[in-house]
């Protein structure tokens, strides 16, 4: 028993960054309204950008949190121009193709340049914890939560209360008729863009910061788990995305604790699937309908 | 350069068949003429990798069903024939046809949860199919020599005879090869193709007009994995070794890869674009990590260029989000038969 809630603290703080994942990528595909296969790496980027940050800033968490936003943020902007500008009123695949061909360039320059082993991250936060009872909560998950917290608190007053977060949904719902009522379409889906993939980069630094490691090639891995967790949400309702980072992460740990731990990263393929054949079209929590 | 492209077509396409007895006995005779084993060996990999691209061509490309994780069937084919042939000793010519079967039944798998799925979902489905095979064949020691993989898988003979040489098994991947674009042209010119292709331009108006798509889909999935299984217990026998790291994702998109730039919904199309992508990827052999940069680039590039592929045609259907509302279309003022997307077949 003790052992369960010791696996459901994990969890819950493993699915607290795949929600930060799929709350990125839903941002992503809710604005873009096209699938991206690039998010993988540029949540790698955003652990590469933190290694290198904290390694010359001697650990300064918050420098490390805006380091990672903007590295990815920028490679956001660079995915726009590159797979989706041209690409909005052609077939999906041919801007499917593109993100799979920008995510073989971006990982192997990554491979190039830095090195394709894997690397540590250097602790940012002292190792430890709290004790709550007989169960201990590390330093490390509880600012991993708090970050995860404070970004989804921020996010969800921009995307509500202000004019440009409205604007960003208002693309989401309709792209055609966004454009109809004077909303600069093109320009709302690069801020989505950018917003999420900085989302994304965060994320990747606090999943580098959570296992000490981070290497050239876990975009792959990270990208499908975005994308299973992302699709609770039907792709485009960012709370229940949320919640399906959060039910991968619980069900990865205790999937580790009832079968081997070799067979974690099935867990969220087999979640991917069973929701796909019960729940085709995703759970709507926020309450709105969002027609695609 | 796009135009030239465009004349080389109209040219081959007026004198097909002897375009194409041209290329039969050009590959007839090419391991006479390539001595360099090293060479042929490039050869039977690019044939190899013309039945996967014109397997993925089948699925992606004519009936619309746009799968990614391709590399799970090859792999489920790859460790079928090895686990037969090492464990049951079966000859290579009886495994293959078995190979090709058990990947088709878990194609039938597969088409269950895809079926009322399309477009992206079905791909990452797909997708998480190809990597729960990998980590099992990864994980299942006791059948599958997890990490190790299966090692000594012996080379195939018929009749006594070894085949086990370059030359006998590029003989063989290219019977194999014959034997599948033929199938594939002569189900394509059926019922069978036109319900597939009519499922690819519009579902709900086949359905309307009587064809059970559920089941040609199906039907579809089973065909192209069946292809996917034989290349991969070709894989096994050729290597002598499986090895579940030789089916991860990037494999998938490698062949896809393939099909797109060659151009789906044509039968040529995976063919060209098996050479050339493997042709490009060795000439660039000595640039060794940078290839990967120039392969990613050139597939950026083709989808900037000329997204329906090289052998596609300029008003594919492939290309515009919207059939029937297309610049072409609207600029000539009527519809196009279903079929014309598929000219090369048409005219065959």
């Amino acid at each position: 028993m003790a052992y369960l809630v010791e696996q459901l603290i994990n969890g819950v703080c493993q699915g607290a960054i795949y929600a930060l994942f799929a709350i990125g990528y839903t941002i992503i595909v809710g604005v873009v309204g096209l699938v991206s296969f690039t998010y993988g790496e540029v949540i790698m980027l955003g652990a590469f950008a933190a290694l290198y940050t904290a390694t010359l800033s001697g650990g300064n968490i918050f420098l490390t949190i805006v380091m990672s936003f903007l590295a990815s943020g920028v490679t956001g902007i660079v995915i726009h121009k590159v797979c989706y500008e041209h690409f909005f009123e052609a077939a999906r695949y041919i801007s499917l193709i593109c993100t799979i061909g920008m995510s073989m360039l971006v990982k192997n320059l990554v491979q190039i340049f830095c090195g394709s082993e894997t690397k540590p991250m250097p602790a940012m936060i002292r190792s430890g914890g709290i004790r709550l009872g007989s169960y201990q909560v590390t330093y490390v998950q509880i600012a991993v939560i708090l970050v995860v917290v404070v970004l989804c608190t921020i996010l969800s007053v921009f995307l509500n209360r202000t004019r440009q977060g409205i604007i960003l949904r208002a693309v989401s719902q309709d792209r055609k008729a966004a454009g109809m009522v004077g909303i600069d379409v093109n320009r709302a889906t690069l801020l989505g863009n950018v917003i999420g993939c900085g989302i994304g980069g965060v994320a990747g630094m606090l999943y580098a910061l959570y296992y000490g490691s981070l290497s050239a090639s876990m975009g792959g891995m990270a990208t499908m788990k975005a994308f299973s967790s992302s699709v609770l949400g039907g792709l485009v309702d960012t709370p229940a995305s949320a919640a399906g980072g959060l039910l991968i992460g619980i069900l990865e740990n205790f999937g580790v604790a009832l079968f081997a731990s070799s067979f974690r990263d099935m867990i969220a393929f087999v979640f991917l699937i069973i929701v796909l054949i019960f729940f085709p079209k995703g759970l709507r929590i926020s309450g709105r309908r969002r027609g695609k | 350069m796009i135009r030239k492209l465009q004349n080389i077509r109209k040219y081959i396409r007026h004198h097909r068949l002897m375009w194409i007895l041209f290329l039969l006995a050009a590959a007839l005779v090419l391991p006479l003429v390539l001595t360099n084993n090293y060479h042929l060996g490039i050869a039977t990999r690019i044939l190899m990798y013309m039945i996967l691209a014109s397997a993925v061509n089948v699925m992606n490309g004519y009936s619309g069903q746009f799968a990614i994780g391709h590399a799970g069937f090859l792999c489920v084919g790859a460790y079928t024939a090895a686990i037969l042939m090492t464990r049951a000793g079966l000859n290579f010519f009886l495994v293959l046809p078995l190979a090709g079967m058990v990947t088709a039944l878990f194609g039938l798998l597969v088409s269950f949860p895809i079926g009322k799925l399309s477009g992206i979902y079905l791909g990452f489905v797909t997708l998480g199919f190809s990597e729960i095979v990998r980590i099992v064949c990864l994980n299942w020691t006791p059948v599958t020599g997890g990490p190790m993989g299966i090692k000594a898988i012996q080379g195939p003979s018929l009749f006594g005879f070894s085949l086990q040489s370059p030359k006998g098994y590029y003989y063989i991947i290219f019977v194999m090869l014959v034997l599948m674009v033929f199938c594939t042209a002569k189900i394509l010119k059926s019922r069978t193709g036109r319900a597939w292709i009519s499922i690819r331009e519009n579902e709900a108006a086949a359905a309307s007009l009587g064809i059970h798509t559920a089941r040609y889909k199906t039907m579809n999935i089973m065909y192209a994995t069946f292809w996917e299984g034989c290349a991969g217990a070709f894989m096994a026998t050729y290597y002598h070794f499986v090895d579940s790291s030789m089916f991860v994702t990037d494999e998938s998109f490698n062949i896809l890869s393939m099909a797109i730039v060659g151009g789906m919904g044509t039968l040529a199309g995976p063919i060209v674009g098996a050479v050339v992508i493997n042709i490009i990827t060795e000439a660039f052999r000595f640039l060794s990590e940078y290839r990967m940069v120039i392969y990613a680039l050139l597939i950026i590039a083709m989808m900037w260029l000329r997204p329906q592929g090289i052998a596609g045609s300029s008003d594919s259907v492939l290309v515009s989000s919207k059939a029937g509302k297309g610049r072409k279309r609207r600029r000539t003022g009527r519809p196009k038969p279903v079929q014309a997307e598929a000219a090369p077949i048409k005219e065959g």
